[in-house]
């Protein structure tokens, strides 16, 4: 697929800032989700999109799809703090639910699935309204499990709606292994039950994620139906940052940090002579620059009191 | 002026709001060319099928009222018709915890303008019968409606469809085919969170909703003739519950028996006797009484159900049991 050097240095700059937004989170909250190793997946995914598609992201890169779509850094990181300036004046985390303004579905309980719905419905009034935008749903190998999931594809393959299926298939729900959880192979291999193409892809290949989730958008805005990716990645951090119980084997996770996403896209730009390490060197502190900044004015933000935020606004 | 039975005006009230506004569509299991189970749509497939408007879905009762969550955050008007509300455990994530919480989470930015409408009730169908409609008292952000004649349900379903909140909307078997009433021609929008008197009385207050206020009036004739005057309220919403309508009636009467037919136990009932006894106790003139089934199943046959549901003679003798207190 043709692709310009500004698209390659957009995906990178996604990727460096879900790394340093990742080890900034992980100082202040221990119970932030990590995802160290899954950069490819949510950079390649979230780049590219048009306004008026919708987006319901894994929870696990939501933070990555809202900027990529434009969001600003220090709203949503004051929301992850909950403070008075984030998008929702601190009354939920922005951590799992982006700001619905850019177009994205978050989560907004714990249990994972029904997002997928949600995403099924926005392809739904989108095909009503006679748009050719597009639906994105990002879950994770865990949620494929799920009922909904099953449902959503059916749905969307049954109604011929414009939805592109994304597992972040980082092989592990919080402690249970994708071999005990998912019964097929791959879970590509399920798209050939709803009757709709499945693409089993390397996860930690972020031109492959693009250029897959560019060509399934594609089929969907000309009104040919949902498509199903499996990008298959691995989740080198643990479950949440504080998370300690880790009983799989070192050598696998090592294994996969020697494939680092990031790393990988570094040497490929260099070798491509696309740009040097000087000058990545640059992007990366210019990155964490802007993370620290929007953390330190985040912080110094103030907190939401009871008249900011009230029991208001629970009905329209 | 027509009449009308209540699935008659509660089409009708759909098909005149997808008229009005082109962002108002309704999906669901067999609501097509089938018309829907009970004639609950029926007609709508031939004047709106053609435009995609009248959408058959999957036996996915989870994503499909997902479906509306979603494209209700679109700008849609989703109508969705679950078909039962013994279904409901399958959708109060989506309708619910999600739908629910999605405005006040997202500081208003999110609006979720949606209908989800489920029959249920003992009648004539003998199945399906599930009343869970309390449930959904304590879910946050969610309205249920629960008319009680054809009227009602006609100008409730359109405020239900013109509200831009999840609204669950409750329409009964046993009432579904029972006679028609005169509905009117025109808008007749009825307020959601509006009670009304569907008999004023001096005595005693019966507080009701949908199968149990005609089980109500039909107590209150018998009680006339006792010479107890009894006030009928219909709450028509249990949220918003039109507090103010229940308390000016008990104040006056000083007497309170609630009617509800899902179980006695966490039942929607209990917070009307909550609020009079928080709000008006030095008023009451007796303790209150509550006729509603026992924490049992819905029985199959006959005289099984008959002995579950409260009928106007359990309503009657709650009456008198209150007046001789």
């Amino acid at each position: 697929m043709p692709r310009d050097n500004q698209t390659l240095l957009d995906l990178y700059r996604l990727m460096a800032l879900t790394r340093a937004l990742d080890g900034a989170i992980a100082e202040i909250d221990g119970h932030w989700h990590g995802l160290e190793g899954e950069e490819a997946v949510v950079a390649g995914a979230y780049h590219g999109l048009r306004p008026g598609d919708v987006v319901a992201p894994h929870y696990r890169g939501s933070l990555t799809a809202a900027c990529g779509r434009g969001a600003d850094l220090r709203k949503l990181l004051a929301g992850l703090l909950g403070k008075a300036t984030s998008y929702n004046r601190g009354r939920y985390r922005s951590d799992v639910c982006g700001p619905p303004e850019f177009n994205l579905i978050g989560l907004y309980s714990g249990a994972l699935g029904p997002p997928l719905a949600y995403a099924t419905g926005a392809a739904l009034a989108i095909k009503l309204d006679g748009r050719d935008d597009v639906a994105l749903a990002v879950f994770g190998d865990g949620t494929s499990s799920r009922g909904d999931c099953h449902e959503a594809m059916n749905m969307a393959s049954a109604l011929c709606l414009p939805v592109v299926f994304v597992c972040q298939n980082n092989q592990i729900a919080i402690s249970t292994p994708a071999s005990d959880g998912v019964a097929p192979r791959s879970v590509a291999d399920r798209a050939v039950g709803y009757g709709m193409p499945g693409h089993e892809i390397d996860g930690n290949d972020v031109l492959a994620v693009h250029d897959t989730v560019q060509m399934a958008i594609a089929r969907a805005r000309r009104g040919d139906g949902p498509s199903l990716i499996d990008a298959v990645t691995y989740r080198v951090a643990g479950h949440f940052v504080s998370d300690t119980v880790e009983d799989r084997p070192p050598e696998e996770i090592e294994r996969w940090r020697a494939r680092d996403p990031i790393a990988l896209f570094r040497r490929y730009l260099v070798e491509q002579g696309v740009i040097d390490d000087g000058d990545l060197g640059e992007i990366d502190q210019a990155v964490s620059a802007e993370v620290a900044a929007a953390m330190a004015q985040a912080k110094a933000d103030p907190d939401p009191g009871p008249d900011v935020l009230g029991l208001d606004r629970v009905f329209a | 002026m027509a009449r009308q039975t209540f699935q008659q005006a509660t089409v009708a009230a759909i098909a005149e709001e997808m008229r009005r506004d082109p962002d108002v569509f309704i999906m669901g299991e067999d609501i097509g060319k089938f018309g829907g189970p009970l004639h609950s749509c029926l007609g709508l497939w031939e004047e709106f099928g053609a435009e995609g408007r009248v959408i058959d879905t999957p036996i996915s009762e989870g994503t499909f009222v997902g479906a509306g969550v979603g494209a209700a955050m679109q700008g849609k008007r989703p109508i969705v018709d679950l078909m039962f509300l013994e279904f409901l455990g399958l959708v109060v994530h989506q309708f619910g915890l999600d739908g629910g919480a999605m405005h006040y989470y997202s500081d208003g930015k999110v609006k979720v303008p949606m209908v989800v409408r489920a029959k249920y009730g003992v009648g004539p169908f003998h199945g399906h019968a599930y009343d869970f409609h309390s449930w959904l008292l304590n879910v946050p952000g969610v309205k249920v409606v629960a008319p009680s004649n054809p009227a009602d349900a006609k100008g409730l379903m359109k405020a239900a469809i013109r509200d831009d909140n999840p609204v669950f909307f409750l329409e009964h078997m046993g009432l579904y085919h029972a006679g028609r009433e005169e509905v009117g021609d025109g808008d007749g929008v009825i307020p959601l969170g509006q009670a009304d008197i569907k008999r004023a009385g001096n005595d005693v207050t019966v507080v009701a909703t949908a199968l149990m206020v005609k089980r109500a009036l039909a107590a209150a004739e018998r009680l006339r003739n006792d010479g107890i005057d009894v006030e009928v309220l219909d709450l028509r919403s249990l949220v918003p519950m039109d507090e103010q309508a229940v308390l000016t009636s008990v104040r006056r009467t000083g007497r309170l028996v609630v009617a509800c037919e899902a179980i006695k136990r966490g039942g929607s009932a209990n917070e009307v006797v909550s609020l009079v006894a928080e709000e008006a106790f030095a008023d009451l003139r007796a303790p209150i009484a509550r006729v509603a089934p026992p924490s049992v199943p819905v029985p199959y046959h006959r005289e099984l159900e008959k002995l579950y549901l409260p009928d106007h003679d359990d309503i009657a003798d709650a009456v008198r049991r209150v007046m001789a207190a």
